[in-house]
């Protein structure tokens, strides 16, 4: 599959995100030459542990994720972030909800559109909790089609973010998209790009937008 | 949701039942060697203790994996006039790191199965699967080439069909008579109830066996 970035707004020390920024970040998608498409949205879910006993130690981690994409409508992908990356039919959800060790508790919805520039898939959307509109954050995708290889496509995907970020700092904006590169390695995952790569950058961005927030 | 019926049948008549099964379904029946791990939850965690299967068909040039979770049968009045359990049944096919990950979320292995056998699939008004399994314990971690059978000389006999909240009763009816095809050779009830072997088996087989050499 195609290789693909996955980059979370930083906002500038101070500063918050806002949907004008995300207005702004559309309209300089257009401005590159981006033939609008369609709608996009991927959901990330958080699932912490259910314990008996809360004064018993559990071995058991504190929480993973699990990630739905659109483009996979019938997989779905867990991580135990550092630890593995897993690929599933979506029939596991029903799976992990019979087994009542694992709550869903938080979900987050990675919503907005789609635009075509040349050989690139740019997706560009905020970040809200899946029961209300409060944005979290602003995100952007960009997969490069030609090409499945993270090792071959980094020039040019590092081209194009470069281009990207001067197309957006003309507008003055108060913050920029951040390249987090996490450690695919660390997952056991190859040069070969795959959904497992994506999860483990959704993974990487959410860290970055709590961490975000936090400060 | 699935419906199933179990029973056992000796490993000498299991040649007798394939060709009753063949002529039955009209299709080549479909071998599996699957390699099976039961996962139970680690003390504490969950609302309840619960167990899962994962599953590896050796078979297949590449191991795909699959986790399974059956459920509690049904109950009440009207599933105990069925002859068939109506259960829960989920499966997912999932990447070969899945054992890893439900380690990591505190679930433990509780031992492992080897069953190696054949599938025979039907479509009568309801998709009708049989299996005749010869089920084998794995004595150490993951070593399958040293599976010794659980009851040596008797192999399971499996029919199973999905099914949903408005057909089951379709479906309970649909295995019921696909059964009587079988009697001869095994009995089949719900799981947990042992009928034991049919007293009739041997002849069925001899008989079916005489045909095939015709």
């Amino acid at each position: 599959m195609p290789v693909k970035w996955v980059l979370p707004w930083q906002p500038n020390p101070g500063m918050t995100v806002n949907s004008q920024i995300l207005s702004e970040v559309s309209q300089c998608a257009e401005s590159l030459g981006g033939v609008k498409g369609g709608r996009w949205k991927s959901t990330l879910t958080f699932y912490r542990p259910m314990v008996r006993d809360l004064t018993v130690p559990t071995d058991c981690p504190k929480d993973f994720l699990g990630l739905a994409l659109q483009d996979r409508p019938d997989r779905y992908y867990f991580i135990v972030r550092g630890r593995i990356v897993v690929e599933a039919d979506s029939a596991m959800l029903a799976i992990m909800d019979k087994l009542q060790s694992y709550k869903a508790r938080v979900s987050l919805n990675f919503e907005g559109l789609q635009y075509q520039v040349g050989d690139f898939l740019l997706r560009v959307g905020k970040v809200i909790p899946a029961n209300s509109e409060n944005l979290r954050g602003i995100m952007m995708e960009v997969e490069y089609l030609p090409i499945s290889s993270l090792e071959t496509s980094r020039q040019i995907m590092d081209d194009f973010v470069d281009l990207w970020r001067e197309a957006l700092s003309r507008r003055s904006l108060p913050g920029h998209f951040l390249h987090l590169e996490p450690n695919f390695a660390e997952y056991g995952l190859s040069n070969n790009y795959s959904p497992q790569h994506t999860t483990v950058q959704y993974a990487a961005v959410v860290a970055q937008l709590i961490a975000t927030i936090r400060s | 949701m699935e419906c199933v019926v179990q029973g056992i049948i000796e490993t000498q008549h299991v040649e007798a039942l394939e060709i009753l099964l063949q002529g039955l379904s009209g299709v080549r029946k479909e071998r599996f060697r699957i390699h099976e791990l039961c996962l139970k939850s680690g003390p504490n965690l969950g609302v309840v203790s619960s167990e899962l299967r994962i599953m590896c068909d050796l078979e297949h040039p590449t191991p795909a994996w699959t986790v399974r979770h059956v459920g509690g049968a049904m109950r009440g009045s009207g599933a105990e006039q069925l002859s068939v359990m109506v259960r829960t049944m989920v499966e997912s096919k999932a990447s070969k790191n899945i054992l890893r990950f439900f380690c990591l979320l505190g679930y433990r292995l509780d031992h492992e199965l080897l069953k190696v056998g054949s599938t025979f699939r039907f479509q009568r008004g309801v998709r009708i699967t049989v299996s005749v399994t010869s089920v084998n314990k794995v004595p150490r971690l993951h070593a399958t080439e040293e599976a010794v059978p659980v009851t040596p000389g008797i192999q399971l006999v499996e029919v199973t069909a999905p099914a949903a909240g408005d057909n089951y009763n379709e479906v309970a009816g649909a295995i019921s008579s696909f059964c009587e095809f079988l009697a001869p050779l095994v009995h089949l009830s719900k799981p947990g109830v042992s009928t034991g072997i049919v007293p009739t088996a041997a002849a069925a087989a001899a008989s079916l066996m005489s045909n095939k050499s015709l």
